[in-house]
């Protein structure tokens, strides 16, 4: 009997070994590509609605915030006045906000983004990453999805804003799906690298729009 | 003219119906022309495994751009396969509370001719995702003849997001397969 329950359980332990081995090492919970830890992709040259152009070279910040967005999405608009109260509050600190858009269609296309960012008072780099490079190695596929890198350029949080993703009514009014926002996922993980608290979920679910990639199939 | 679809798509039904093995978990199943809201429990207890046809649910939204440009592709399939076993529902994740949202999702259903079973999930949008296990839309779930999920498409990995020609291919190979 004993034989038997030791077997079965050696069986299981290899079995369990070689499932694991065939899991992708990168995969998190809600990301296909990458996990907590990975680096931040290299990017160069996204032209931004400044009229300037970014390369993951130019952050020199100790923290680095990246948020996919899309002007065409309601999940964004219902976001985008929270994102920008945060970067407000963060102002002087040493963390950079950098707003992504990846969707080739023309409304998330550079010259939108502009008008967009100047509409809303965008107060942080808003970038078009139009080769759709960076947004597939992170494995960015909603909008709005934050990922949150450290001095390292290591991830250390990628998710949701906060609790209660929003969407923007077609009234204009901002529905919070959750109730007023409890859980400041973003914040939070921006404020542990800085020094205050603790990073208490590294990866939440993303709620969103789709971020459309063109297939090369 | 386009009165007679949901007569022409109920018969069909009834129809396809009479032609399986087990007619009685898909006669339960009307059609509906317009957006009906079903909570969650009530689409696992009705509509989730229905045997004898394959079933083809796309979940879709009025906010999401993606989902209106795919849905044609859907209503040309329903036209294409309607006769031959396989059964068209859409599942709207519009804000139940957004009255202009749902009226944008009517009107939508009503000018692409969406002459089969639609749906608006009733349930708080984000519970909703959550339960059905869906990151986002569109998304097509694919159920074979004997009720079992056979295929779920979607966009959730970059250098995979599924495609027309995709769902095309999954509703052959189970149209091929004997029972």
């Amino acid at each position: 009997m004993m034989r038997h329950g030791f077997f079965r359980t050696a069986s299981a332990g290899l079995i369990l070994s070689v499932l694991a081995a065939a899991v992708p090492m990168f995969a998190a919970k809600y990301n296909t590509i990458v996990d907590i830890g990975a680096p931040m992709p290299q990017f160069s040259n996204l032209p931004g609605t400044d009229g300037k152009i970014l390369s993951s070279s130019d952050l020199k910040e100790s923290v680095v915030v990246l948020a996919f967005l899309a002007n065409h999405c309601p999940w964004v608009r219902g976001t985008e006045q929270d994102l920008i109260k945060l970067v407000n509050d963060f102002r002087g600190k040493d963390v950079r906000f950098v707003g992504v858009s990846v969707n080739r269609r023309a409304d998330d296309a550079l010259e939108a983004m502009k008008v967009r960012a100047a509409q809303l008072g965008y107060n942080f780099t808003y970038v078009y990453d139009e080769s759709q490079e960076l947004g597939r190695k992170l494995g960015a596929t909603r909008t709005p999805e934050f990922f949150v890198f450290n001095k390292e350029r290591r991830l250390v949080y990628m998710g949701l804003l906060h609790n209660s993703p929003a969407s923007m009514r077609t009234d204009g009014t901002i529905n919070y799906t959750k109730g007023a926002p409890m859980e400041f996922y973003v914040k939070d993980a921006v404020n542990a690298l800085l020094g205050e608290g603790q990073i208490a979920n590294e990866e939440t679910r993303p709620q969103g729009c789709s971020i459309e990639y063109a297939q090369s199939r | 003219m386009n009165q007679r679809i949901p007569y022409l798509a109920a018969l069909v039904f009834l129809l396809a119906a009479g032609c399986s093995r087990q007619p009685r978990d898909i006669a339960a199943a009307k059609p509906a022309p317009g957006l009906q809201p079903i909570t969650f429990e009530a689409w696992q207890g009705k509509l989730v495994g229905a045997r004898g046809a394959i079933t083809v649910v796309d979940f879709w939204a009025s906010w999401c751009a993606p989902c209106l440009e795919r849905f044609p592709h859907m209503v040309a399939l329903h036209e294409r396969y309607k006769e031959s076993g396989v059964r068209f529902v859409s599942v709207s994740l519009d804000d139940r509370d957004d009255k202009g949202a749902i009226e944008q999702a009517r009107s939508f259903l009503a000018r692409q001719n969406a002459a089969f079973e639609n749906y608006l999930m009733d349930e708080n949008i984000t519970d909703a995702f959550q339960k059905l296990d869906l990151l986002s839309i569109p998304a097509v779930l694919i159920y074979g003849r004997d009720g079992r999920l056979r295929y779920k498409l979607t966009g959730d990995d970059p250098n995979r997001q599924f495609t027309n020609e995709d769902v095309d291919r999954a509703i052959e190979t189970l149209l091929g397969e004997t029972g």
